[in-house]
């Protein structure tokens, strides 16, 4: 979760509006039909455009997209061996309607996820929370999200430790077992009680009373309003080009 | 079990996000209500927990493979209904955002599938109802097993009924369920064995930290209320975006002169087409990295 710049692209013209121009891109790329294939590939120009505007390291974003969910996988396959009806012959070859359209549905995930994630890394995790307050979003919620971004790379740090400890005293399957595991989950849990109660009190020494930010709600400013309005002028060019 | 948004029709995907943002603010007007500031840090630190804790592999018999826990029920037991719901769904929100875990889309989905299952029904209505606040090994264990199956199950099934109104895969309703059902029947099985021994763990340790929660009672009559209005949202919803294009869909196609979309109109691939999406990919990268280069000269120069 680490960001690369804490300055976002003005290319958005703000967190608030970036945050709806990623939004209207997914809904975009998620209109196109299951057969269209070009016209989802074309919109991968976003994410494309974002990460060089926004210096975004594209082995970053491409690391993440091998991790892609094998669920997704399983259904464009699904696809693939159900739909065989033959629609196309390209440069000599049957491409099938399940080719199309699994085809489509792995295209689509890794468009819509270079998407989101280029855009989410170049906004820091706090200007992200702020603009979803401003949105109205509650915020029990807001606090929860600010908190667990603070604490996961704190934990996951410890969780790792722990790991590699007791791997280092097992051998092959030995000693990791559930029973055996659950053991060391429980004492991490034991851990991270005893650390949010750390936490509260210095907390509660600084001033909590069960908020991070009170910013009222607001609406879009002009240039918000521009940014979104020419983004969503070229979302919908290219739907109705391609 | 993640729902992608490649997965989700707009329409059933907006649907099942109006579900889940009611239960967001139900949820959050509960907890402050309850007004515990000490359970907000302990709210955040579970919810680092869970993603720390899915860190720790363990190794499952029989089928040379590995592991890790969920932690659905895990933070239900711990924290109440209404807490768990709220901390699982911003672990969802994180995993979308940064790790491509499920879609922006399909978040409402996801909420639905993977904390309002278990932090609404399968806690109250099977862990409180088997184990209550009873900490023997038997009742706690056969709690935990039953409610985390029965959590992962309500969530796989929700996962085939949402897939099959989206109209996107081409899986059969029955098809789809024969491969989802058992494997997540089973994986239950297993997030409720782990479960068990996390809290057979603490209850020698630390019994006080499993004392019931407050709120964390049979959810009211609300609850049943969402759930119907997701059936029905998804449910009339999926049916419409099934055999008719969204509203996205149909604007842009009146717009362009063109058909509807249906099923082959729009396959065609011509060599035009593929050089007009190389030539948009190609001014798109190199706008944007002109852009870029722009950027990072001005930093340097204010540097």
């Amino acid at each position: 979760m680490k960001r690369f710049s804490e300055k976002s692209p003005g290319v958005f013209g703000g967190d608030r509006s970036a945050l709806v121009v990623v939004v209207l891109f997914v809904l975009f790329v998620l209109s196109i039909p299951k057969f269209n294939f070009l016209a989802v590939v074309v919109f991968a120009a976003f994410p494309v455009f974002v990460m060089g505007a926004a210096n975004v390291p594209a082995g970053m974003i491409a690391k993440r997209l091998l991790q892609v969910s094998p669920f997704v996988l399983f259904m464009a396959a699904g696809n693939i061996f159900i739909d065989r009806t033959p629609l196309l012959r390209f440069f000599g070859v049957t491409i099938t309607g399940g080719m199309v359209s699994g085809g489509v549905i792995a295209a689509k995930t890794l468009v819509t996820v270079a998407g989101v994630l280029s855009v989410m890394y170049c906004i820091p995790f706090y200007r992200i929370c702020r603009a979803l307050e401003s949105f109205r979003v509650p915020e029990v919620l807001v606090t929860q999200l600010m908190l667990l971004y603070r604490y996961s790379s704190v934990l996951g740090e410890e969780a790792v430790s722990m790991q590699k400890a007791r791997d280092m005293r097992s051998f092959g399957t030995r000693g990791k077992g559930i029973f055996r595991t659950a053991a060391l989950i429980g004492s991490l849990l034991l851990r991270t009680m005893n650390r949010a109660e750390r936490v509260y009190r210095s907390m509660s020494a600084r001033g909590f009373q069960s908020r991070m930010s009170g910013r009222s709600a607001t609406g879009f400013g002009y240039g918000e309003w521009v940014h979104i309005g020419v983004w969503s002028l070229c979302f919908l060019a290219l739907r109705l080009i391609f | 079990m993640h729902m992608a948004d490649a997965l989700v029709s707009p329409f059933v995907g907006a649907a099942f996000w109006v579900v889940s943002g009611s239960l967001i603010g139900y949820s959050a007007k509960k907890i402050s209500e309850e007004n515990d500031p000490v359970k907000t840090p302990l709210m955040g630190v579970l919810g680092a927990f869970v993603f720390a804790a899915q860190m720790i592999n363990f190794s499952i018999p029989g089928t040379g493979s590995s592991g890790h826990i969920g932690g659905g029920l895990l933070l239900a037991v711990l924290l109440g209904p209404y807490r768990a719901f709220i901390t699982l769904a911003s672990v969802l929100i994180v995993q979308c955002l940064f790790f491509a875990d499920g879609g922006l889309l399909a978040l409402g989905c996801n909420m639905l599938n993977l904390a309002f299952f278990p932090a609404f029904i399968a806690y109250p209505f099977v862990y409180r109802i088997i184990a209550g606040e009873s900490l023997s090994p038997v009742r706690l264990g056969a709690g935990c097993i039953a409610a985390a199956a029965a959590g992962l199950f309500l969530g796989s099934f929700s996962v085939i009924v949402e897939t099959v109104l989206s109209g996107i895969s081409e899986l059969p309703f029955m098809t789809f369920a024969s491969f989802m059902l058992p494997i997540h029947l089973v994986i239950g099985v297993v997030e409720g064995l782990v479960t068990w021994a996390v809290l057979s763990f603490i209850a020698k340790t630390e019994p006080g930290i499993l004392r019931v929660q407050k709120g964390s009672g049979m959810p009211r009559f609300t609850l049943a209320a969402f759930t119907l209005a997701a059936l029905i949202a998804g449910g009339i919803g999926g049916w419409i975006a099934s055999t008719h294009p969204d509203g996205l869909e149909w604007s842009i196609a009146r717009a362009g002169g063109r058909e509807v979309p249906g099923s082959a109109v729009n396959a065609e691939i011509s060599v035009w087409g593929i050089a007009g999406v190389v030539s948009v990919l190609f001014v798109a990268g190199t706008t944007g990295f002109v852009l870029g280069r722009k950027q990072s000269a001005a930093v340097d120069e204010e540097v």
